[in-house]
C-alpha cells in the first residue's frame, strides 16, 4: 500500500474491492463509483477508471451491473461534459444487450439520460449507429435493448431519416420473437407521444410529422392488434390511446371511424388481459370520441358488456370507470335515458358481485353518479343501491361509500340523506372493527358542517359523545378531534352547553362500587346510548383522563371565560388525583391553557395566581414523570410571560 | 413446544455463575438507579422517535441504551410491585406493527401504564425494534412501564428462534445479539400489580409456595434449565389436577388445586401470564385463577388468532381489549376469496 501515493489511493481502494470474493461486497464499492470519480477528477476519470470499469462490464456478476448500469447514468458532469461521452457510451453498450432484463433497463435508461445531454450532430452520429447495429442485432437481447432507445432519438434528426428509424422499428414490431414485439410495443406510446408533442411546434418546420410516418405506424399498430399472443396484442392498448391523443392534437377526425372499429375489437377480445386493459383505459379511449354522439352510442353496448364480463378483474377495472363515462353520455339529451334504463340495472348488479373487490372498487367512486343524475332518479336508482352496499358485509365497501357520500348532499339534500342514512350511520358506528367506527368518526365533521347545528344536536351528538367512552384508544382519540372540528364549525358558546357542561359533570358521576364482570368480550361500543350515564364512572381511570385529553385538546378553541370558569377548576380538582398519569397530563393542559390566554391582556394574573400556583406543587410531586412535565411546562409558561 | 429437544443446552450453571455473580454485586454501591438527565431524556425521546418508525438504532446506540437500561433494572425487585390502573399485556414476538397496533387499542405509553410479561423476541421479523423499542420506554419512563423476561429473552433459545440471525442480518455481528442478551439478565422476573394480580410469563413451579421465595432467587443469570427460575418462564396450567410433567421439556404443568391453594396462600385474586397461543387473544383457566393473555395477533404471521390486553383499574375491574393485525400498507390483504373456479 505504501507504493500508492495519495491521489491513486481511492482508485486502489475501489479496484481492490472490486475484485472481493463476496458479490455484496463489490456491489457496496460500485455503490461509491461516482464518489471515486469525482475524487478522480474528469481526466484521471476518462483514462482510468473508464477503461477499468470497461473491463468491470464484462467479466463480474449481474448485481454488480445493475448498479454500474444505474450509476453511468450520471457520469456526463464527472467526466467534462458530453463531448467526451464515447468511452461511456462504450461501456453501457456491454451491459445493454445483456440477457437480464434488470442490468438491460438500467442501461438503456442510463443510455437516455445521456443522449438528453448530448447535441442533435452527436445524437446523429454517436447514437444512430448503436440503434441502428442493435435492431438489427443477431441475438433477441439486442433488438429488445434497442426497442428503449429510440424515443430519445425520434423527433432529433431530420424527417427522413425519422422515416428510415420507423421503419427500422416496423421491422422490431414484427419480429419473429414474441419477446421483441412485447418491448416494441411497450415503447411505441412513448415515440409517437414524442412526435405529438413535437408537432404543432412550428407547421412550417420542413420535418414535420407527415403521412409518411403515419403509414408506417398504422402498419405498426395493425399488426399489433393482430399478434396471435395476447401479451403482446393488450399494449396496443396504450398504442391506440397515444395515437388517438395525436390526431385529436391535430383536430384530425378522419380516422376516428377506423379508430372506433379497432377500438370495439378489442372491448371484446377473447383474451381477459387484453379486456382488462381496454376497461381499465376505458375512458381514455372514449374521451377521444366525445364530439361525437353516434361514436359515442356505440360504446353503450361494449361498456356493458366489460361491466358483465366472466372475469372479476375486468370488471373491476370497469367499475371505476362508471361515472366519468356517464359524464360523457350525459352531455346528450338522447343518451340520458340509456344511463338510468341501460346502465343503472347493470350497476345495481355489480353492487351484489359476488367479489368483494369487485364491490369494493365500485363504492369508491359510484357516489359520483349522483351529480350526473337528476335529484329524483339519484333518490329513486341509486340511494337503494348506496343504502345497500352501506350494509356490505366487506368493511371497505362500506368505508368507500361513507368516505365519498359528501357529493351525495349536493344532488339530494342534506335532509332526505340523513333521513335515508342516519340508519346506516348509527349502525356502522357501532361496528365492531373500530376502523369502520373510525372512518365513521372522521367523516362527522364534514356532516355537521352540511346538516346544520339544531339537526346535529338531535340527530349526532349523543353518539358522538359516545365515542369518547370507546373501549379502544384510537377511537377515543379520534372523538376527541371530532369534537374540536366540530367546535371551530359551530362556535365556542355551542361548546359550552353541549360538551363542557356535559364533561364538567362527569365528576359526579362516581358509582365504585360497581365490579364489572370481567368475563365478557369488551371490544363492542355502548350499545345502548339511553344508558350512557350509568357507563361512566369518574371514578375510573379511562373516564378521568378521556376527560383531560377532551379538555385539554378544546382549549384553544373555547372562549377565555369557559377556560377560567369551567375547565380550569375541573383541572384543578384533579391536582391531588392519585394516578400520576393524570397530574403530568395536568401539566400539559395547563401549558395549553397559558398559551391560549398568553394572548390575552388582563389574563396574566390568571396564569400567575392559578396556573403556575399549581404547576408549583406539581413540580414538587413525588412522581418522577410528573415533575418533569411539570417543569417543562413552568419553563415555557416563564418564556410566554417574558416575551 | 417451544423447546427443540434437539437442541443441546450448554450447562448454565457452571457457565456463568462467576460472571453474574459480578454483576450482582454491582448492586451494593447503590441503592436505586440515578435520576436521568435532560441530555439523556432528549437522546431517549430521539431513539423512541426513531424507533417508532420501526427504523433500528445503530449499534453504538444500542450499547448506551443498554447500559442505561442495566442501571434502571438492576435495582427492580424479583417481585416488581406495579400500580394500578395499568394494562397488562402477553408475548409480542418480535411484530413490531402489531405492538404499534397495541398502542393504538390502549392508548400511548405514559399515558396508559403498561406492564409486558415477556418474550420480545424471536419468530416475527421485528425483533431487534421491537426489544429496542420497548427497552428505550423502560429507561425513559421507568414509573409507567415494567418489562418481566420471558422464556425466549435468554442466550439459547434466541439462538433458534430467530433474534440472533435477526442481529446479525441487521448488523452483521453478533454483538447487539449479545448486548441484548447480557441485558435480559437483569429483567425483573415477576410482577405484583397492587398486591392482588401475580404476573409472571410462564406459571407457578412446585419449589414456590409464597411469593417471598421468588424474591430470594438470584435471577441475575441465564435463565437455567431447572429450578424454580426456570419454572415460573416455563410452565403452563393445565386441566389436570397437582403438578404434571411439561411437554415443553422445561417447567411443569400445575393444575386448579395448584393455582387456588398459591392464590389463597398469598391473598392474590388472579395469577395473569402469557406464553401460550390462545385463538381469542385471553383466556381463562381453573375457574379464573389464571388468565393467560398472548398479544401477538395473526401469530408468526400464520396462526389466525386475535390477540388481547387486560386493562385493570383502580377499583380491579378488568377489561379484555382484544384486537386483530395491524394494517400495513402496500400488504396485500389475505382476506381475498378463493376464486370461483377452484369451488
Amino acid at each position: 500500500m505504501e507504493n500508492f501515493n495519495d491521489d491513486l489511493y481511492p482508485l486502489a481502494l475501489l479496484m481492490d474491492e472490486l475484485k472481493h470474493d463476496d458479490v455484496s461486497n463489490r456491489v457496496q464499492a460500485m455503490q461509491k463509483v461516482d464518489t471515486i470519480a469525482m475524487a478522480l477528477g474528469p481526466e484521471r476519470t476518462i483514462n482510468e477508471l473508464l477503461p477499468f470499469l470497461n473491463d468491470v462490464a464484462q467479466d463480474d456478476e449481474e448485481e454488480v451491473f445493475a448498479v454500474l448500469a444505474t450509476k453511468l447514468g450520471d457520469f456526463i458532469p464527472l467526466i467534462g461534459g458530453h463531448q467526451n461521452c464515447e468511452p461511456l457510451i462504450q461501456i453501457l453498450l456491454h451491459l445493454a444487450p445483456i440477457e437480464e432484463p434488470i442490468v438491460r433497463d438500467k442501461a438503456i435508461a442510463s443510455l437516455n439520460n445521456i443522449s438528453t445531454e448530448l447535441t442533435n450532430e452527436e445524437v446523429f452520429e454517436i447514437f444512430l449507429p448503436i440503434i441502428r447495429d442493435l435492431s438489427q442485432g443477431n441475438w433477441f437481447s439486442k433488438r429488445i435493448a434497442s426497442c428503449g432507445l429510440y424515443k430519445s432519438v425520434v423527433v432529433r434528426v431530420e424527417a427522413p431519416v425519422r422515416q428510415e428509424l420507423l421503419a427500422l422499428f416496423l421491422k422490431l414490431v414484427t419480429d419473429d420473437g414474441p419477446m421483441v414485439r412485447r418491448s416494441a410495443a411497450t415503447n411505441l406510446p412513448a415515440i409517437i407521444n414524442k412526435l405529438t408533442d413535437f408537432t404543432g411546434i412550428d407547421a412550417n418546420d420542413p420535418n414535420k410529422v407527415t403521412n409518411k410516418d403515419w403509414e408506417i405506424i398504422s402498419q405498426m399498430f395493425q399488426s399489433l392488434i393482430n399478434d396471435d399472443q395476447d401479451s403482446v396484442k393488450f399494449l396496443s392498448i396504450d398504442v391506440l390511446i397515444s395515437i388517438l391523443e395525436y390526431f385529436q392534437k391535430i383536430q384530425d377526425q378522419s380516422h376516428n371511424s377506423d379508430f372506433l372499429v379497432n377500438s370495439l375489437k378489442l372491448m371484446s377480445d377473447e383474451s381477459w388481459r387484453v379486456r382488462y386493459t381496454a376497461a381499465d383505459r376505458f375512458n381514455r379511449i372514449a374521451e377521444n370520441f366525445g364530439n361525437e354522439e353516434a361514436k359515442l352510442t356505440k360504446l353503450i353496448e361494449p361498456f356493458i358488456s366489460l361491466m358483465k364480463d366472466n372475469e372479476g378483474e375486468v370488471r373491476k377495472a370497469i367499475a371505476k370507470q362508471l361515472p366519468a363515462f356517464c359524464k360523457s353520455l350525459n352531455k346528450y339529451e338522447a343518451l340520458k335515458p340509456t344511463i338510468l334504463n341501460k346502465i343503472l340495472p347493470v350497476v345495481n348488479e355489480l353492487s351484489q358481485d359476488p367479489q368483494e373487490n369487485v364491490r369494493s372498487s365500485l363504492a369508491l367512486n359510484i357516489t359520483e353518479l349522483s351529480s350526473i343524475l337528476s335529484k329524483q332518479s339519484t333518490i329513486d336508482k341509486l340511494l337503494p343501491i348506496f343504502l345497500n352496499m352501506l350494509k356490505d358485509e366487506f368493511p371497505d365497501v362500506r368505508l368507500n361509500i361513507i368516505s365519498n357520500l359528501s357529493i351525495v348532499n349536493e344532488t339530494i339534500g342534506i335532509n332526505l340523506l340523513t333521513t335515508s342514512l342516519l340508519p346506516a350511520i348509527t349502525e356502522l358506528a357501532q361496528d365492531s372493527k373500530w376502523r369502520v367506527r373510525l372512518a365513521i368518526i372522521e367523516y362527522i365533521p364534514k356532516l355537521a358542517d352540511q346538516l346544520g347545528e339544531e339537526f346535529f344536536n338531535k340527530e349526532l351528538l349523543t353518539l358522538c359523545l359516545s365515542w369518547l367512552w370507546d373501549s379502544v384508544y384510537a377511537i377515543r382519540e379520534a372523538s376527541v378531534k371530532n369534537l374540536r372540528k366540530i367546535t371551530e364549525i359551530f362556535g365556542s358558546a355551542w361548546a359550552d352547553k353541549y360538551i363542557i357542561d356535559k364533561l364538567v359533570s362527569i365528576k359526579n358521576n362516581t358509582h365504585s362500587s360497581t365490579l364489572n364482570n370481567n368475563d365478557n368480550n369488551d371490544d363492542t361500543i355502548h350499545d345502548d346510548n339511553d344508558n350512557d350515564e350509568i357507563n361512566i364512572d369518574f371514578a375510573s381511570f379511562i373516564i378521568r383522563i378521556t376527560c383531560v385529553f377532551a379538555l385539554n385538546e378544546l382549549i384553544p378553541v373555547l372562549d377565555h371565560q369557559i377556560i377560567t370558569e369551567k375547565v380550569l377548576p375541573f383541572l384543578n380538582d384533579l391536582i391531588d388525583d392519585k394516578v400520576p398519569n393524570i397530574r403530568f397530563n395536568l401539566a400539559t393542559s395547563y401549558l395549553r391553557i397559558s398559551e391560549t390566554l398568553a394572548g390575552k391582556q388582563g389574563d396574566s394574573p390568571v396564569i400567575e395566581q392559578n396556573v403556575l400556583k399549581n404547576l408549583d406543587i406539581l413540580v414538587n410531586d413525588n412522581d418522577s414523570d410528573v415533575r418533569y412535565f411539570a417543569s417543562k411546562s413552568i419553563d415555557s409558561i416563564k418564556e410566554l410571560l417574558a416575551v | 413446544m417451544d423447546l427443540d429437544t434437539d437442541v443441546p443446552m450448554e450447562d448454565v450453571s457452571d457457565d456463568h455463575s462467576e460472571t453474574y455473580q459480578g454483576g450482582a454485586k454491582i448492586d451494593a454501591s447503590k441503592s436505586k438507579p440515578s435520576e436521568l438527565t435532560g441530555d439523556s431524556v432528549n437522546q431517549l425521546d430521539q431513539w423512541i422517535e426513531k424507533l417508532a418508525n420501526c427504523e433500528p438504532l445503530s449499534e453504538q446506540d444500542v450499547k448506551r441504551l443498554c447500559d442505561m437500561a442495566v442501571d434502571v433494572l438492576q435495582f427492580e425487585e424479583n417481585v416488581q410491585p406495579v400500580q394500578v390502573p395499568v394494562t397488562i399485556c402477553g408475548d409480542v414476538h418480535g411484530q413490531f406493527h402489531d405492538l404499534m397496533e397495541l398502542f393504538k387499542i390502549g392508548g400511548p405509553c405514559p399515558d396508559t401504564n403498561y406492564l409486558f410479561m415477556g418474550d420480545y423476541v424471536d419468530r416475527g421479523y421485528y425483533s431487534v425494534e421491537t426489544v429496542s423499542f420497548l427497552v428505550c420506554m423502560k429507561v425513559r419512563y421507568p414509573n409507567r412501564i415494567t418489562i418481566l423476561r420471558g422464556n425466549h429473552e435468554s442466550r439459547q433459545i434466541t439462538q433458534v428462534y430467530g433474534f440472533y440471525d435477526e442481529c446479525l442480518r441487521k448488523y452483521g455481528s453478533a454483538n447487539v445479539w449479545k448486548v441484548f442478551t447480557d441485558l435480559f439478565d437483569y429483567f425483573p422476573i415477576t410482577a405484583l400489580v397492587d398486591n392482588k394480580i401475580f404476573c409472571l410469563h410462564g406459571g407457578l413451579s412446585p419449589m414456590i409456595e409464597t411469593i417471598d421465595q421468588v424474591r430470594e432467587l438470584n435471577r441475575i443469570q441465564e435463565v437455567p434449565h431447572e429450578g424454580p427460575m426456570c419454572d415460573l418462564l416455563w410452565s403452563d396450567p393445565d386441566d389436570r389436577g397437582g403438578w404434571g410433567i411439561s411437554p415443553r421439556g422445561a417447567g411443569f404443568t400445575f393444575g386448579q388445586d395448584i393455582s387456588e391453594q398459591f392464590n389463597h396462600t398469598n391473598d392474590l385474586s388472579l395469577i395473569a401470564r402469557a406464553h401460550q397461543l390462545v385463538m381469542e387473544g385471553y383466556s381463562w383457566s381453573h375457574q379464573q385463577s389464571v388468565v393467560t393473555i398472548f398479544s401477538a395477533p395473526n401469530y408468526c404471521y400464520r396462526c389466525g388468532n386475535q390477540a388481547a390486553i387486560m386493562e385493570v383499574d383502580e377499583m380491579h375491574n378488568r377489561q379484555f381489549l382484544q384486537y386483530d393485525p395491524s394494517i400495513r400498507p402496500g400488504e396485500p390483504t389475505v382476506t381475498r376469496k378463493t376464486p370461483d373456479y377452484f369451488l
